[in-house]
């Protein structure tokens, strides 16, 4: 890896982990409906996979867990695993998105955001035979508006750094 | 935003109507008892047929974490953690819905006597 890249993967993953910081003092997003985000930090890494592989988006994304798991809620704490699950297939999954179907860049994060939720919700059964089959509908129809708005800033964003910068 | 976007959020909604219709389909709120498990081992079997308030206190990953139980309902009243989320859910009272604690490892599930056989003989 050149030090151009390493300098602003690096950049990239600060970026979302003060994001995720960010969205916690959002108090719409802290609470009022258990588990539900923003998920501001997924803009990060749906401009890595956009704009590098899918291989730096997972790198980024596995960092960016670790690091939240760190810095708030502590290292291999079922939030840290929850997390883990999810991340993990959401960029699998957006990556296919991606490569497979004809969505836009906003459909992509959709597929994120939905698959983000999904991915928790899957740990929650497998690893703590939690029962949240009721959660799950109103969390598909929630993470709607919020892939929507992840992807709508994503494209804004890509499109003004596209003039400056050479990926 | 593209044709395909548009097809996808109509059929994420289109799911997500289908199970929650099912879920109330299925649902069955005969003989509800909530089941309290700590760090995964059950602690605690509450019946809610009984009406009257009743309060009690089980041991988190925290400290003691009180619970409520009103008219068939139950909720998390008091418990020390970051975000109090599960004591700002509130009260729940279907036999499909949870309030998890995350910080306090505490899971409090309802259920009604039918799906609940199976632990009656574990217990």
């Amino acid at each position: 890896m050149e030090i151009k890249k390493i300098s602003r993967i690096s950049m990239l993953l600060a970026l979302s982990v003060v994001l995720n910081i960010l969205e916690s003092f959002i108090p719409l997003f802290n609470g009022i409906i258990p588990g539900f985000k923003l998920g501001l930090a997924n803009i990060v890494i749906l401009l890595v996979i956009y704009t590098y592989s899918f291989k730096d988006a997972l790198l980024i994304s596995l960092l960016r867990v670790f690091l939240v798991g760190i810095l708030r809620t502590g290292l291999f704490s079922m939030s840290f695993f929850f997390s883990l699950g999810g991340s993990i297939i959401s960029i699998i999954v957006m990556y296919l998105a991606k490569k497979i179907t004809k969505l836009s860049i906003i459909g992509v994060s959709i597929m994120g955001s939905v698959s983000h939720t999904l991915g928790q919700i899957i740990v929650a059964i497998i690893f703590y035979n939690i029962n949240m089959i009721y959660y799950t509908a109103w969390a598909l129809l929630l993470s709607l508006p919020t892939g929507i708005l992840v992807g709508y800033l994503t494209k804004e964003i890509k499109k003004t750094l596209d003039l400056s910068i050479k990926w | 935003m593209n044709k395909s976007d548009i097809k996808l959020i109509i059929i994420i909604i289109l799911i997500a109507i289908i199970v929650l219709s099912m879920i109330a389909i299925l649902n069955d709120n005969s003989n509800k008892q909530a089941l309290v498990y700590y760090d995964n081992k059950l602690v605690l079997t509450i019946d809610l047929s009984e009406t009257e308030k009743k309060e009690y206190l089980v041991d988190g990953y925290n400290g003691v974490v009180k619970i409520i139980a009103l008219d068939g309902k139950i909720k998390v009243d008091e418990e020390d953690s970051p975000l109090h989320l599960c004591s700002k859910q509130g009260f729940i009272e279907h036999s499909y819905e949870t309030i998890v604690c995350l910080p306090n490892k505490v899971v409090i599930k309802i259920v009604s006597s039918k799906d609940n056989d199976l632990d009656t003989i574990l217990r």
